[in-house]
């Protein structure tokens, strides 16, 4: 496993911000099998497209839905929506670099703390959300 | 299971394109999410068009990218060592937060 000793000069490995950031994130260890690294970047980007699916969600409930919801229920539904969105795409970007450090220095690789979370949220929001219903029902 | 054939998805080689793609496939959904803030561009705009801005920015800029690290991608292959995508990952979740976190503003001062 190399690390960036022997990367040749005017390689990706010195292209100024990014690699200071690198340096800052990720300071000690070796860059670990390339498959690895590659997978967690995929697993990053599809808890991303999660929280920008809830986010986009939430965005979409308070533009359109104008005529089903008072505006208070509306603004509820959708910043809970936002809010959990946000907190899915700041727990990925925590939980990549922790995986990413594990890797370098081949550690275990910690069990996301998102998947029970979001469960949870999940489970909340569409009882919420049910609950709206029934009560427009009545 | 010795003789068997290793499965499609243990070749490393298509390992830099499958991420190429996923890359390709969040930057899609990110400027989808932010076009819905055109909905509000008549009364918010002064919040609405620098947050289009960024988002719109920083997707065509991670895109604008995607080539020069796919032949990275190949050639960390080959030596065994790909350095992590630090850069372009701390620019996507800033700007998902920043398109929340505005979102939030937008909808609670309507």
């Amino acid at each position: 496993m190399g690390n960036d000793a022997g990367a040749p000069p005017g390689d990706v490995h010195d292209d100024g911000f990014s690699e200071r950031l690198r340096r800052r994130l990720l300071p000690d260890g070796d860059d670990p099998d390339p498959r690895l690294t590659l997978a967690n970047e995929r697993t990053f980007l599809a808890w991303t497209r999660t929280a920008l699916a809830l986010v986009g969600g939430g965005l979409a409930v308070d533009a359109f839905t104008g005529e089903v919801w008072s505006a208070t229920e509306r603004k509820i539904v959708a910043v809970l929506l936002i809010a959990a969105g946000v907190v899915c795409s700041a727990g990925s970007f925590y939980h990549w670099l922790l995986v990413e450090r594990a890797m370098r220095n081949r550690r275990a690789i910690p069990l996301p703390l998102m998947l029970p979370l979001l469960t949870v949220a999940c489970v909340a929001g569409t009882l919420f959300v049910l609950i709206l219903f029934v009560n427009g029902l009545r | 299971m010795s003789g068997s054939s290793p499965s499609p998805s243990a070749d490393p080689r298509d390992q830099p394109e499958r991420t190429s793609l996923a890359w390709t496939r969040t930057l899609t959904g990110m400027l989808a999410a932010s076009l819905l803030l055109i909905r509000w561009l008549t009364t918010a705009g002064v919040v609405v068009l620098p947050l289009l801005l960024l988002t719109i920015s920083s997707a065509f800029g991670i895109l604008a990218t995607q080539r020069t690290r796919l032949r990275r991608d190949w050639r960390g292959l080959a030596r065994r060592s790909v350095p992590a995508e630090v850069g372009s990952v701390v620019l996507l979740t800033a700007t998902v937060l920043a398109l929340g976190l505005g979102g939030v503003g937008i909808i609670l001062t309507q």
